[in-house]
């Protein structure tokens, strides 16, 4: 394994704390945060050391690993915030949330933050197929990514998203290509449809 | 020895030393078609480079654009003359500053490069700078120092790391830093044999110092200083030092000089043709006031004005400053009205219009949107929003 591989790995695991080990997501009513889902397979949730993460109810789930496929369930990003990691360092210039901004906005303001995830210049995003979606009560939208990596297999992405009391409830699925992404898009497609308040 | 055979010894070898011709140029160190000895250190090195490279040609980030990959290799091997056939060049898909080589030949360009020049002759002047340290061997001296540095694992992964601004332990920061530094002398011989390049294929070697006067109004305008280690800020002379020096070596040596209008042109026609992917990946960086700095250059050098319009909108409303949201919307009002522009300027505009309740202005323009655009990808929201407000 060359040592940029090493290093995404390592940067991968270091969402998964020491001491904990994976849990599973059962078919069923779940809560995430303020969040409701419904999946219809059993998940692996991934111990994550939160701290870092904007919003501290975070959570990973996985079918066949975290380099291979992972939704991300991010309850809540308040207004001002970003919406992965805390901005500790602001030479990063990572991007944050608006209250008012629209459904392409926040289509932009992802694919920024997920360049900034994977590293400046480390990887290329597209975004595509804006279209409008309901989360229960909640009007929202989702879109489709491509991720195009430096160093690593190219990812697929599917997200889900709507913004309720001026706080923005982001849901992402990613799956390395060709395989792994197809291979749990259904199920992840139906979990992030599923999300309500 | 008498003593005047002595003197003209000792002028030799200064003269040597210092790799100059009897005419005041810079002879290169290896001959085109160079290739390691058996049995050096330096064979082991370039397959160690040789297998980054493989990895380098497999990557996602490779720029395939014939286009592209033409201007690019025609203006390399302008530069490089008898060279040319030992470059294999790629075209990284990368905001960033940057251009390198490795001892091996493999030369890298960034499409934040391209982004940076105004002309060919100022990519030519970064590209002959880089084809220096390799014809004077300072890429392998570089990786003989990180190799001292580093006895285990792979020296080239960790030299990418260190340019890619990839977090290492601190602790090693500073010794890789240092490790893959040029020396001042040697940039200031790639300054100097990269002007030589220059002159001897046409191109104009004033282009140097203007390129690192860009980069230093950009770094001025930088809204968010990068702190990730940066090869050029680290390793590099003073950029201001480097012009005052570049332009009296040029004036002395080479005279008055300028640049060809048509390499002028067709750095902007290429400018023209991938503007909206160069520019996208720029607009990713939320690197808003070296964006803004791009953009007035683009506008200087005459990119199609509709596409400078388009992306001082994006850059407004990423830069979201009091008065931005305005400027804004006169941006891509302006992008309509250059004539060819963007179809998502229609719908940009409409967004802000909508945000702001004029909604049948809105709707006219995700309209324009729609019949310009016909296959968007985000056709089905546009239509939510058209039947919405019906």
């Amino acid at each position: 394994m060359s040592i940029v591989r090493h290093l995404l790995a390592l940067a991968s695991l270091m969402l998964v704390s020491a001491c904990a080990s994976y849990s599973a997501v059962d078919p069923g009513v779940v809560r995430v945060g303020a969040l409701q889902l419904d999946p219809t397979i059993t998940w692996n949730a991934v111990p994550i050391s939160n701290s870092g993460f904007t919003n501290r109810q975070t959570q990973v789930w996985t079918q066949d690993g975290l380099l291979l496929n992972r939704i991300i369930i991010i309850p809540g990003v308040d207004d001002g915030e970003s919406i992965f990691f805390r901005r500790y360092d602001t030479s990063q210039a990572v991007p944050v949330f608006e209250a008012d901004m629209l459904a392409h906005e926040i289509e932009e303001l992802v694919e920024s933050s997920i360049v900034k995830a994977f590293g400046e210049g480390q990887a290329s995003v597209q975004t595509e197929g804006l279209r409008p979606n309901r989360f229960g009560a909640n009007k929202g939208f989702m879109f489709d990514m491509l991720v195009a990596v430096s160093d690593g297999p190219n990812y697929r992405g599917l997200v889900g998203a709507f913004v309720d009391a001026e706080r923005l409830y982001l849901l992402m699925y990613f799956g390395a290509e060709p395989y792994y992404f197809e291979k749990r898009r259904e199920e992840a497609e139906s979990l992030i449809k599923s999300a309500r308040l | 020895m008498t003593r005047s055979r002595l003197l003209v010894a000792l002028v030799l070898s200064l003269c040597c030393a210092a790799g100059a011709t009897q005419s005041g140029d810079i002879e290169p160190k290896i001959p085109p078609g160079y290739t390691p000895q058996r049995g050096e250190d330096e064979q082991g090195l370039w397959l160690e480079v040789d297998d980054y490279e493989k990895r380098v040609r497999a990557s996602a980030l490779v720029i395939r654009e014939p286009e592209l990959n033409e201007y690019v290799r025609n203006a390399a091997c302008r530069v490089a003359g008898d060279y040319c056939e030992d470059l294999r060049i790629y075209v990284i898909r990368n905001p960033g500053f940057n251009a390198s080589m490795t001892p091996n030949g493999m030369m890298q360009v960034w499409t934040g490069l391209l982004l940076r020049v105004t002309s060919e002759d100022e990519l030519a002047a970064v590209l002959g700078h880089e084809l220096a340290h390799y014809t004077q061997l300072h890429t392998l001296d570089r990786l003989r120092r990180m190799r001292a540095v580093y006895t285990a694992g792979s020296l080239v992964d960790l030299g990418l790391l260190v340019l890619a601004g990839v977090t290492i332990p601190a602790g090693q920061m500073a010794a890789t830093l240092d490790a893959m530094s040029f020396s001042r002398e040697q940039e200031e011989e790639a300054d100097l044999l990269g002007a030589q390049f220059m002159a001897s294929s046409g191109y104009d070697p004033r282009a140097a110092a203007q390129v690192w006067e860009q980069i230093i109004d950009e770094e001025k305008k930088a809204s968010a200083k990068r702190r990730e280690p940066d090869i050029f800020s680290k390793t590099h002379p003073n950029p201001s030092d480097r012009v005052r020096a570049l332009k009296q070596h040029v004036d002395s040596r080479y005279g008055d000089t300028s640049p060809s209008d048509a390499g002028r042109a067709r750095h902007v026609a290429i400018l023209n043709r991938y503007y909206m992917m160069l520019m996208e990946d720029q607009i990713d960086t939320n690197r808003f006031g070296r964006t803004a700095a791009m953009l007035e250059r683009h506008k200087r050098i005459g990119v199609e004005p509709g596409l400078v319009a388009f992306f001082h909108g994006e850059m407004y409303l990423q830069r979201d400053q009091a008065g931005d949201i305005d400027r804004a919307r006169k941006a891509f009002q302006q992008a309509i009205e250059h004539g060819a522009p963007p179809a998502q300027a229609y719908r940009n505009l409409a967004y802000l219009q909508f945000k702001r309740g004029e909604t049948e202005e809105a709707m006219k323009n995700f309209g324009e949107y729609l019949r310009r655009a016909p296959e968007a990808s985000d056709r089905e929201m546009i239509e939510f929003y058209l039947e919405d407000n019906r």
